[in-house]
């Protein structure tokens, strides 16, 4: 479980981070939604430690992150995963090499070791056999399962996933979706989903917090988000045109 | 005060390079692959330069010194001088600023924008010395050895220039290449070369590891790199030489 208490975050006169409080449960997936600019990338990166918060805490099972020395944040890093939106496989890597490399920075495994464990993750990403392609032989969709996998390999505790679907065609977002629903639940890890993609949160959201301008304006179940009353809301979730049709049905 | 900003955001990353590696197994491997990307690849550009411009100085010097008063061996002296003092540690340096430098900023800079240096950090490992120090290491370890090649070759291609002048005599260039020679200058040479690899390397990671936005701005900070650590290695040879010469 992840917590965090009242964060706020400004860059000089601009105030992106409010006070935002939140509890992200043990394997479920929790959705950070919002309209570009509400803050949702600051909260994540925040949560991450990569941005330095100006006031408030973040708990992971009860560590406190904010009051962790650099040694302390390096360890409990290293029970985090992360899907970046673009995937950030490294370039110059193969996919095997790209899935074993923290295997190879952390553990002393032998390399038979780390190749069963490289293959298994692909193989539970349905990427079985494309150990030796380069990041630039692969689609949005097979760089994003190979991300998916690299990030799972250390078995997190936590994961973490910006825009996920971004750039995926719909067949392929459900996809991963999916795969992210799996594993979440098969490994009891605590999910964060940055996402725009409201057929995501319809599928997969277990639990959803809305940001608008840099507060928490709703929380609550994918199913309660279709029939909230407030304006804000539903500009962002009828936004597209088949949704507003969905909704004159 | 912008430039005060950006020493004191250099001296910070370079402080975090300096943090004890997290594998060293991992470390040692990336610095020899560095001594390959950034040294034996930058072998060819380094001999060409060299004989060529060995070759000029020499018919340079050989033309501006043709004088019953000056000794013919001058032109050997003259130019085995030129090349060990400036022409290999500096000129060269500042020529490997271009190629190195451009090229370790556009591959941090793009590691940057595309979220692989994120990726890094969230992993528990310090972006820093896995990508930067290595770099610094192998150019440091491998640059003063380019240079003693730059010097040998550039000696000899001064020789051939030498015997095409018509000038002087061969025998006489190597008579002036031995001549008062100080095994101290050549200390000094690559003394610089060392300082000045740490330069380029140093400047051109921080210039790409701080790059924000996209393709233009990687594009950008590279440029910006080879100018930064050119203007430096200049400023820094003067200050070397005021102290190690004088």
């Amino acid at each position: 479980m992840i917590q965090a208490k009242e964060l706020y975050k400004s860059f000089d006169d601009l105030h992106v981070l409010k006070g935002i409080s939140a509890v992200f449960e043990k394997g479920k997936n929790n959705l950070i939604i919002g309209k570009s600019g509400s803050g949702k990338t600051v909260f994540m990166k925040c949560l991450l430690g990569l941005i330095e918060l100006d006031s408030g805490s973040i708990l992971y099972d009860d560590r406190n992150f904010s009051r962790m020395d650099f040694q302390e944040k390096k360890r409990l890093r290293q029970e985090i995963g992360m899907l970046f939106q673009g995937g950030a496989l490294f370039d110059s890597l193969t996919v095997e090499k790209n899935i074993m490399f923290p295997l190879t920075m952390f553990t002393r495994w032998s390399y038979q070791e780390k190749r069963k464990r490289v293959d298994y993750c692909l193989d539970r990403v349905n990427m079985a056999g494309s150990n030796e392609l380069m990041p630039a032989e692969l689609s949005g969709g097979m760089n994003k399962r190979v991300a998916i996998a690299r990030a799972i390999v250390m078995e997190p505790g936590y994961l973490f996933c910006d825009e996920p679907n971004s750039g995926l065609d719909p067949k392929t977002g459900v996809l991963i979706d999916n795969l992210i629903n799996e594993i979440t639940k098969d490994l009891g890890m605590t999910t964060i989903i940055n996402t725009h993609d409201m057929n995501s949160v319809l599928a997969i959201g277990d639990q959803v917090i809305f940001l608008n301008q840099g507060e928490v304006a709703w929380k609550g179940a994918k199913e309660e988000i279709l029939d909230t009353t407030d304006p804000v809301i539903n500009e962002f979730v009828y936004a597209t045109e088949m949704a507003k049709r969905l909704k004159g049905k | 005060m912008n430039w005060l900003f950006h020493l004191g955001r250099y001296t910070l990353l370079m402080l975090r390079s300096l943090r004890r590696p997290d594998k060293h197994r991992v470390f040692f491997g990336r610095v020899l692959t560095e001594i390959n990307n950034l040294g034996v690849n930058s072998l060819p550009i380094v001999l060409i330069i060299s004989v060529f411009v060995g070759a000029v100085v020499s018919l340079q010097a050989a033309f501006n010194m043709d004088s019953p008063w000056i000794p013919e061996y001058a032109v050997g002296l003259t130019t085995r001088q030129s090349i060990i003092l400036e022409f290999s540690p500096t000129i060269i340096s500042v020529i490997l600023a271009g190629k190195v430098g451009s090229s370790i900023a556009s591959e941090i800079g793009s590691m940057r924008i595309s979220e692989q240096i994120e990726a890094l950090e969230i992993m528990g490992i310090n972006p820093a010395s896995h990508l930067i120090t290595p770099k610094m290491i192998a150019a440091v370890i491998i640059n003063p050895f380019l240079i003693t090649i730059s010097m040998v070759v550039a000696i000899f291609g001064g020789w051939l220039g030498a015997l095409a002048s018509d000038v002087i005599t061969g025998d006489a260039y190597i008579i002036g290449i031995k001549s008062y020679f100080k095994l101290y200058d050549v200390f000094y040479a690559l003394f610089k070369t060392a300082i000045f690899a740490f330069i380029i390397t140093s400047v051109a990671s921080y210039q790409g590891f701080y790059v924000k936005g996209g393709a233009i701005e990687v594009g950008r900070c590279s440029t910006q790199a080879v100018v930064n650590t050119s203007i430096l290695i200049i400023f820094a040879n003067l200050i070397l030489t005021q102290i190690m010469l004088t």
